[in-house]
């Protein structure tokens, strides 16, 4: 008889004591975040990782199931932990397929959270991070001084040169890809609105919002802000922009830099105190305004109500006008668009039909199926320079379900505008990247333009 | 000898490695083992040996021939979503994992079948042809992400299992990879009858014992020309029961009719695919009806009347297509909700006659008293197919143990009701001991001999689906110490 059931006694204990636990930092993963996963495995088809590599501990499941695992003991805070939970996307694709509504975005970022505190980064990783994530981002005049190089870097030359006499191939092949899309630098409309505290509504004023301009975004994006604000006073509202505003923290959380991540929130939700309705364009900053309160579930716990106050006030721009009506543009702008849902938008903050419907609504818009359209693309925040390897192979099967015949590929996050245009450039294809917005106003633009 | 980034002195590990091309297909860490040590079904853990991940036949029948040759335990996986433990290391296994062979390899709409490698979805194939008008019959709740290899091995059921068959009988032709490592082919091109044993029948559902399945040859059907779903309420189990007996006395042939009690409901309504079920109903079924559409609507007008004759507080068609989704999105997730009101749950797979459906029940209602712990119901009611779920939570010492005794004593009700212990879930390590509540010794040594003939070593997936001869009691006790320490 080779049936050994005496190897049953090995199994395990079934029951967790909580002293066994291998989180030895402050603000570690959620107990009952983990408690609500039964391991059904509903989950695993939804998420990238695992559809490339077929490996368990790259699923959702698996990745719950390893931080879990940490709390009860029975592993330890190593690489071979590390390595599953910084390749999730975090793109939130698991916790629209979970049936019982898992967050397993959140315990990713606090396990992140405890990982950076117990293997902090070395060498050039630790210093692009740092000068990244704390030496730029938060800080809205250097931003500025990387967005005057930049538009110095295009307008002089310099770019051309660099790409001509291939000097650009110094860079890592993934950077070289983006330099090559990178959009076309201009004024930041915090600069531009600087000396106005409210942009006053077109027409009757019917409701006032403030409006998150985003870091990156309105270096890199400007055009977009602009066309945001065009929007909003279009249809009735006063535009404020506060000045102590700041990055939303999006990038260091993700990066597991959780103490950056409070200081960035507690700033914003002072900053946006007055406001009635915090209005963002970019995806992945609204999915993280959203959830400020998790970052004060441990640590700061008098924070926590502010925060939730806070998050309740923001909306993403396109579910903000479909909610408080807008006007239909009349102009006709004859595309066939095409609409990639980000994943911070359609899974982290359930707003999938409003910029559809909004395309819709301008005339000669010819909208064109996406199959797997709410299918990360890979951008995933800073993830596309941090594993390129994986982020290049989400990126091709996407690009695989983009329409053959469409103009344009619309969508609201800035991420995964520059990823998207990317890989519009890496296969061969000819659409332009958009966000929903953007062809709002052009559409009111032209409106205007034939009247 | 080396292969590159394989970092042990394991031989047995470095040769597996070659045989799959590297590195990059084998996972033999500890930490990166974990995610492996249970399935589904959560109640046992055991860390396997390795985890391989083979591209095609070949490689899986040189990985068997290395692991029969060495004698090394191994068993197949797909996704890992099996409900009793099929795919549980209790031995230490190598697990081969089939996820990576997830090609459709053919679709022949003229002969209507299709092929494919054991780790394609099962909701991928209609996905695949349903814009021809085509699609796969046999849907597990799991559809959305379990492997159809996985399917055959357990002979998974599903919703609409009632009028049209679990999958034995969409099965047309599998590759199987035998325990020694011979790749042999049984079963014909749709022929209905081949001469010789019917081992394609043997096969599927022999949960792993026999043989790994590396391609299969799946029937595949026209849709329904037309396609009606009723909901009905009901303030008593008794009556929800009654209807459904009655609904099949009366003729019809529903394509699904399922059932969920209170406890369900409270669960599938806290959790991410809630539809506005009154929180105060004890149950309510689910009703499908397709086919020609000549006849559908009477069909329908003749469940609302049967309905209504048990009392239904509240019964109705779905108003279009995107309503009739929401109600099977609600149920197809029921099981995985069960986390939005319980930290762990159990889930039994007993099957009785319908006409026993309301002593039954009770039952099992009693059970859940006695133990302490609620079970919830959401279950195949038109075939008699329950799955009581007990929920529990396994960090407080006992509770575990109470679970599988609740589990376990739901399954003898089923039995004592002249049912049986599984309809579609498969034994497993979970059930294999109740085995011995439908079967006597020499109908359990019959079948262990023809697993013998396949896997004479036992070294693929051993001590799973039947009991050990004799030592049941003993046996019983050595899972009960286990589950304790």
């Amino acid at each position: 008889m080779t049936v050994k059931e005496s190897e049953l006694k090995k199994v395990p204990p079934c029951t967790t004591q909580r002293s066994l636990s291998n989180y030895l930092l402050r603000d570690h993963p959620d107990e009952n975040k983990w408690a609500d996963c039964v391991h059904c495995g509903m989950c695993l088809e939804s998420c990238p990782t695992y559809e490339l590599t077929g490996q368990e501990q790259h699923s959702p499941r698996g990745r719950v199931y390893l931080i879990q695992s940490v709390a009860e003991g029975r592993m330890e805070v190593n690489k071979q932990f590390m390595d599953p939970v910084f390749a999730c996307l975090d793109c939130r694709a698991c916790t629209t397929a979970c049936p019982a509504d898992v967050d397993v975005g959140g315990l990713i970022e606090e396990a992140r959270g405890q990982i950076r505190q117990a293997i902090p980064l070395t060498g050039w990783k630790r210093s692009v991070n740092k000068f990244f994530l704390q030496g730029v981002f938060p800080h809205q005049n250097r931003l500025n001084m990387f967005g005057n190089f930049l538009r110095f870097y295009q307008k002089s030359g310099m770019q051309k040169v660099v790409q001509k006499t291939k000097l650009i191939n110094v860079m890592p092949q993934h950077l070289v890809e983006m330099e090559a899309v990178m959009p076309e630098v201009q004024q930041p409309v915090r600069k531009k609105f600087n000396n106005e505290t409210v942009i006053k509504a077109k027409g009757e004023t019917k409701n006032e919002v403030a409006f998150l301009t985003g870091c990156v975004m309105d270096v890199m994006f400007s055009d977009i802000n602009e066309s945001t604000i065009n929007v909003l006073t279009r249809n009735g509202n006063d535009v404020s922009i506060p000045k102590n505003q700041t990055c939303c923290g999006a990038l260091h959380v993700h990066a597991g830099d959780r103490d950056t991540g409070r200081k960035l929130a507690k700033q914003n939700i002072e900053a946006f105190q007055d406001a009635e309705k915090v209005i963002v364009n970019a995806a992945g900053c609204g999915c993280m305004l959203q959830e400020y309160g998790e970052l004060f579930r441990e640590v700061e716990p008098e924070w926590r109500e502010k925060a939730e106050a806070f998050s309740a006030k923001v909306e993403d721009i396109s579910k903000y006008l479909h909610d408080t009506g807008y006007e239909k543009p009349k102009a006709e702008l004859n595309k066939r668009i095409t609409y990639h849902d980000a994943c911070h938008l359609a899974h982290g903050q359930g707003v999938r039909q409003e910029p559809r419907d909004i395309l819709l609504d301008i005339p000669g818009v010819e909208m064109v199926h996406m199959p797997n359209a709410d299918r990360c693309c890979g951008s995933a925040g800073i993830y596309n320079i941090t594993n390129p390897e994986m982020a290049g192979a989400v990126l091709e099967s996407k690009m695989e379900n983009v329409p053959d015949d469409v103009e344009m590929i619309s969508m609201g996050n800035p991420g995964c505008m520059l990823q998207m245009a990317v890989g519009v450039q890496k296969y061969g294809r000819n659409q332009k990247i958009v966000h929903t917005v953007q062809l709002l106003d052009w559409a009111y633009q032209k409106e205007e333009g034939e009247k | 000898m080396t292969v590159k980034g394989i970092d042990t002195k394991d031989k047995h590990i470095i040769n597996l490695a070659k045989i799959v091309g590297g590195a990059r297909s084998i996972l033999y860490h500890k930490e990166d083992l974990l995610a492996y040590d249970c399935d589904a079904f959560t109640v046992h853990k055991h860390l396997p040996r390795t985890v391989v991940f083979p591209k095609n036949t070949q490689e899986v029948s040189q990985l068997v021939k290395y692991c029969s040759d060495h004698q090394l335990p191994f068993l197949a996986r797909g996704a890992g979503t099996g409900l009793s433990g099929g795919a549980i290391p209790i031995n230490n296994e190598v697990i081969i994992s089939l996820v990576r062979m997830k090609k459709l390899v053919s679709v022949d709409l003229e002969n209507r079948r299709a092929v494919v490698e054991p780790g394609f979805i099962n909701l991928k194939l209609t996905n695949s042809i349903s814009d021809k008008g085509y699609y796969y019959a046999p849907d597990p709740s799991s559809q959305y992400c379990c492997t159809i290899g996985g399917n055959v091995a357990e002979n998974a059921g599903g919703a609409h299992c009632l009028k049209y068959g679990v999958t034995t009988n969409h099965i047309l032709g599998l590759e199987v990879v035998l325990p020694n490592g011979d790749i042999i082919e049984v079963g014909g091109d749709g022929i209905p009858d081949m001469p010789g044993y019917d081992l394609l029948g043997l096969l599927t559902g022999s949960e792993g014992t026999l043989g790994i399945v590396t391609k299969i040859t799946v029937r595949i059907l026209k849709n329904p020309e037309s396609k009606k779903t009723v909901l009905a309420y009901f303030d008593s189990v008794e009556d929800g029961s009654q209807a459904v007996s009655d609904i099949i006395s009366a003729g019809i042939v529903p394509a699904a009719l399922e059932m969920m009690d209170k406890v369900a409901i409270e669960g599938v309504e806290a959790a991410a695919f809630p539809v506005g079920h009154p929180k105060d109903i004890a149950a309510f079924l689910l009703i499908e009806v397709d086919g020609i559409s000549a006849g559908i609507d009477e069909q329908i007008n003749l469940i609302l009347e049967v309905c209504k004759k048990r009392n239904v507080r509240e019964v109705r068609a779905a108003k279009d297509e995107a309503e009739r989704e929401r109600w099977w999105a609600n149920r197809k997730t029921g099981f995985g909700a069960m986390g939005a009101i319980s930290p762990d749950y159990l889930v039994q797979d007993g099957v009785i006659p319908r006409s026993k459906l309301p002593e039954v029940l009770s039952r099992i209602e009693e059970i859940s008293q006695e133990s302490g712990l609620r079970i919830a119901n959401i279950f195949h009611a038109g075939d008699g197919n329950l799955h009581p779920l007990v929920l529990f939570d396994a960090r407080i010492p006992g509770e575990t143990e109470k679970a599988i005794e609740a589990g376990s004593a739901c399954l003898q009700a089923c039995a004592d009701a002249g049912g049986t212990i599984t309809g579609e879930h498969g034994v497993g390590i979970e059930k294999k001991e109740e085995m011995r509540f439908v079967f006597k010794d020499e109908e359990i040594i019959a079948q262990t001999n023809i697993r013998e003939v396949f896997n004479p070593d036992n070294l693929l997936n051993a001590g799973k689906l039947f009991p050990t001869p004799g030592r049941c009691a003993e046996v019983k006790q050595e899972m009960k110490e286990a589950v304790l320490s």
